[in-house]
């Protein structure tokens, strides 16, 4: 249970400590790297929680999300259209739903547990 | 297989980690790196302290020019001043030259002394007259010498001014209202050869006084001294 932890702190760690230098243009597509792999990691998670989580979709979606996100908003700015709001729209409104879908799963199993425990 | 999974998520959450962080690093770094410049009111004052330097640096540009334009006048004034010094200096050097030719200064250089003296008794001629110096002959001698260039000449060491004049006053002769007696000595101030081959012409001033039985005796002298003129 706390491997992914391990891992994602030493994420972050190493993000912290590299001094790679991009260039300012490709910022954009890292930010929308970053919303891609939220709204992959709550697909993840929701998916989970409603028992259909399957793993090779979820790594493969969780990847391949963010290398469309990124490539699509380099698109976009070489046809000179802002095609990285359209990912930014579309992740946004998953990333809500999602968690809102989680949030409801975690009342609904809340309140049957405390069913449960008031009656016996 | 609980194991598998685990690790495929850690690797998920390591990617994910090290992005989060990564951007999250390079936006602080850029939000640094624009600070400088985002400030709006240092970027206004820098803007109206560099409009303030413009407006100085215009206005000593324009008075840099003045400056020189300035300058130009007063250098165009000294070359004035310094030819009216010349002008002053010629004038001042005209006036003495003129004072000395009016007589009102004490002159001196080279000359001739010109002395007329009545000539020796003559029992055979009757008439005195014709062995007495007269002021016609004073007259030709100091004409002779003003025509030769004399600079200055005196009777009996008085000066001759432009007004002067001589009259013949029984025995002797009145210069500017002053008697001289005879021998009379003729003074001239001027170039000496000149001066006495201009009187010793042949039939010239000394050969027509010498005629007149006056004893006439030239000399030349490097140093004639004459007084400036009484009362003028």
């Amino acid at each position: 249970m706390w491997l992914p932890f391990v891992g994602l702190i030493i994420g972050i760690i190493l993000g912290l400590l590299t001094e790679i230098r991009i260039p300012e243009e490709y910022s954009n597509y890292l930010s929308i790297a970053v919303l891609a792999a939220f709204d992959t990691l709550f697909g993840g998670i929701r998916a989970n929680l409603q028992n259909i989580y399957d793993e090779k979709v979820f790594v493969s979606g969780f990847f391949f999300n963010i290398i469309l996100a990124a490539s699509l908003a380099f698109l976009g700015v070489h046809l000179g259209v802002d095609l990285y709001l359209a990912a930014v729209f579309a992740f946004g409104v998953r990333l809500f739903q999602n968690i809102a879908v989680i949030r409801r799963i975690l009342l609904t199993k809340w309140s049957t547990r405390k069913e449960k425990l008031e009656k016996s | 297989m609980v194991r598998g999974k685990h690790v495929i998520l850690s690797l998920v959450c390591l990617v994910l980690g090290f992005m989060i962080a990564f951007s999250y690093h390079l936006t602080q770094m850029e939000n640094k790196q624009k600070k400088p410049n985002v400030s709006d009111k240092l970027w206004e004052k820098t803007l109206v302290l560099r409009n303030q330097l413009i407006a100085q640096e215009e206005t000593n540009r324009m008075l840099q020019r003045d400056l020189n334009k300035k300058q130009e006048k007063v250098l165009k004034n000294e070359k004035n001043l310094s030819k009216e010094t010349q002008v002053f200096l010629n004038l001042a050097e005209d006036a003495e030259k003129y004072r000395m030719f009016l007589g009102k200064v004490k002159v001196s250089g080279k000359g001739v002394k010109i002395s007329l003296i009545d000539g020796a008794y003559d029992p055979k001629e009757k008439n005195i007259n014709n062995y007495l110096v007269h002021e016609h002959h004073v007259f030709k001698v100091v004409n002779e010498l003003y025509i030769s260039g004399a600079e200055a000449v005196a009777i009996n060491g008085q000066r001759l001014t432009s007004q002067s004049y001589i009259v013949c006053n029984g025995p002797v002769i009145t210069v500017d209202g002053i008697p001289h007696p005879a021998p009379f000595i003729i003074s001239a101030i001027g170039d000496p050869d000149v001066l006495s081959s201009s009187l010793n012409l042949t039939g010239g001033v000394k050969d027509q006084l010498v005629n007149d039985n006056i004893v006439f005796t030239l000399e030349k002298d490097n140093e004639i001294t004459l007084n400036p003129v009484l009362g003028s």
